[in-house]
């Protein structure tokens, strides 16, 4: 995959998902209306491939307004990953050379590797979790699961130490993926299904479709380390 | 603008730290009162979650999840307003409830002043118990503008 290919698919999917975040926002106030409106015609210019370096500079101009009329993040990591990618591409335009515009999405990919492999850590580290009472406290009483129903998974313990293993395990474990394109194709799969599933059961419907938007890079990056080196 | 680059570092350099520890967790709960003066004798929760959501529901919020997302916004509020109390987080939190009673059924004439608290629900031994963190002024919504 060459970087211009990957770079395009990320500002596809970053724009789809930008689409997305921000016709939520439409039957918002009208202060947030007035800022979103102008998000979704740059997203679709970015998703349509039109002067995209000037679009990135214009989103992330808009991505301030956001965090400034928000105090911070609207939706905590989901957006901080939004406003990474964003900043990312938009680096990847500026920069003079080709070596520079790997070195800014290279960082893109070891953030993404970090997004699990750090979760992991402080999981694991944590007797809470290893205990899986972690896990059983998230459907008990936190604020994420989206239904009352669901709460009633805080009486499988078993069930819940084992997911909370599953977790922790892939979680540490997911940079080892990229020892070969195979291996990372599963490992992105792997995680793309935990994201689904904390969609559907925790509603973070934005983090599913703004880490997808990530992919690409690392799948660059896998194809640009591991290949080159053998060839 | 240099508070706006303050709050672009984490994304630049996140973190990452998801879910290390579970937290107290909010919820919201306000009052409707008759009389700026009076004490508020039931609170009720600001957008209950459902007792059950079907899969066809959890799939559609896949690409249409306004009111979660914004429900998780309150939520970051609500722990901003524990960690660094700030007039905008109370601002966000009193907005959306007011939105929410003048979109409802309720007589605005007979009871014109709400008030919110937040509760912060956690672990204790095998139970759970609730806490109350902050309660905010009372506000006259009927008078309010629409958002």
């Amino acid at each position: 995959m060459s970087l211009d290919f990957a770079v395009r698919i990320t500002e596809i999917l970053l724009a789809l998902a930008f689409l997305q975040q921000s016709i939520e926002h439409l039957q918002g106030p009208k202060d947030e209306q007035h800022i979103f409106f102008p998000r979704i015609g740059l997203s679709i210019l970015l998703l349509l491939g039109f002067q995209t370096q000037w679009v990135c500079v214009a989103l992330v101009m808009n991505g301030l307004v956001i965090l400034k009329r928000f105090q911070g993040p609207y939706n905590g990591g989901s957006d901080r990953m939004s406003l990474l990618i964003l900043c990312c591409l938009c680096l990847v335009h500026f920069m003079p050379t080709l070596r520079w515009q790997e070195y800014i999405f290279g960082y893109l990919a070891l953030q993404l590797v970090l997004s699990y492999f750090i979760a992991g850590w402080v999981k694991i580290v944590n007797s809470e979790w290893r205990s899986g009472r972690a896990l059983e406290d998230v459907f008990r009483f936190s604020a994420y699961p989206v239904s009352e129903g669901l709460r009633a998974w805080a009486d499988w313990p078993r069930l819940l130490c084992l997911m909370s293993w599953a977790v922790i395990l892939f979680e540490l474990l997911f940079p080892f993926t990229l020892l070969s394109q195979p291996t990372l194709i599963i490992g992105l799969v792997i995680a793309a299904i935990f994201h689904l599933t904390n969609a559907l059961l925790f509603g973070l419907n934005r983090f599913f479709w703004i880490w997808l938007a990530a992919y690409p890079s690392i799948l660059w990056l896998q194809q640009r380390i591991f290949v080159a080196e053998f060839l | 603008m240099l508070q706006t680059l303050r709050l672009l570092l984490p994304a630049l350099i996140p973190s990452w730290r998801f879910f290390d520890e579970i937290a107290p967790s909010p919820r919201i709960e306000f009052t409707l009162l008759k009389a700026a003066q009076d004490n508020p004798d039931r609170w009720q929760e600001f957008r209950p979650r459902p007792v059950r959501i079907s899969i066809f529901s959890m799939l559609k919020r896949m690409v249409w999840n306004p009111n979660w997302n914004e429900f998780l916004f309150l939520v970051s509020c609500s722990e901003r307003l524990m960690e660094n109390p700030t007039e905008h987080s109370a601002q966000e939190i009193l907005k959306r409830v007011v939105v929410d009673i003048k979109r409802s059924s309720i007589d605005s004439v007979a009871t014109p002043y709400v008030q919110f608290r937040l509760v912060f629900v956690s672990r204790s031994g095998t139970g759970l118990q609730r806490n109350i963190a902050f309660v905010s002024s009372v506000h006259r919504y009927s008078e309010s503008a629409d958002l």
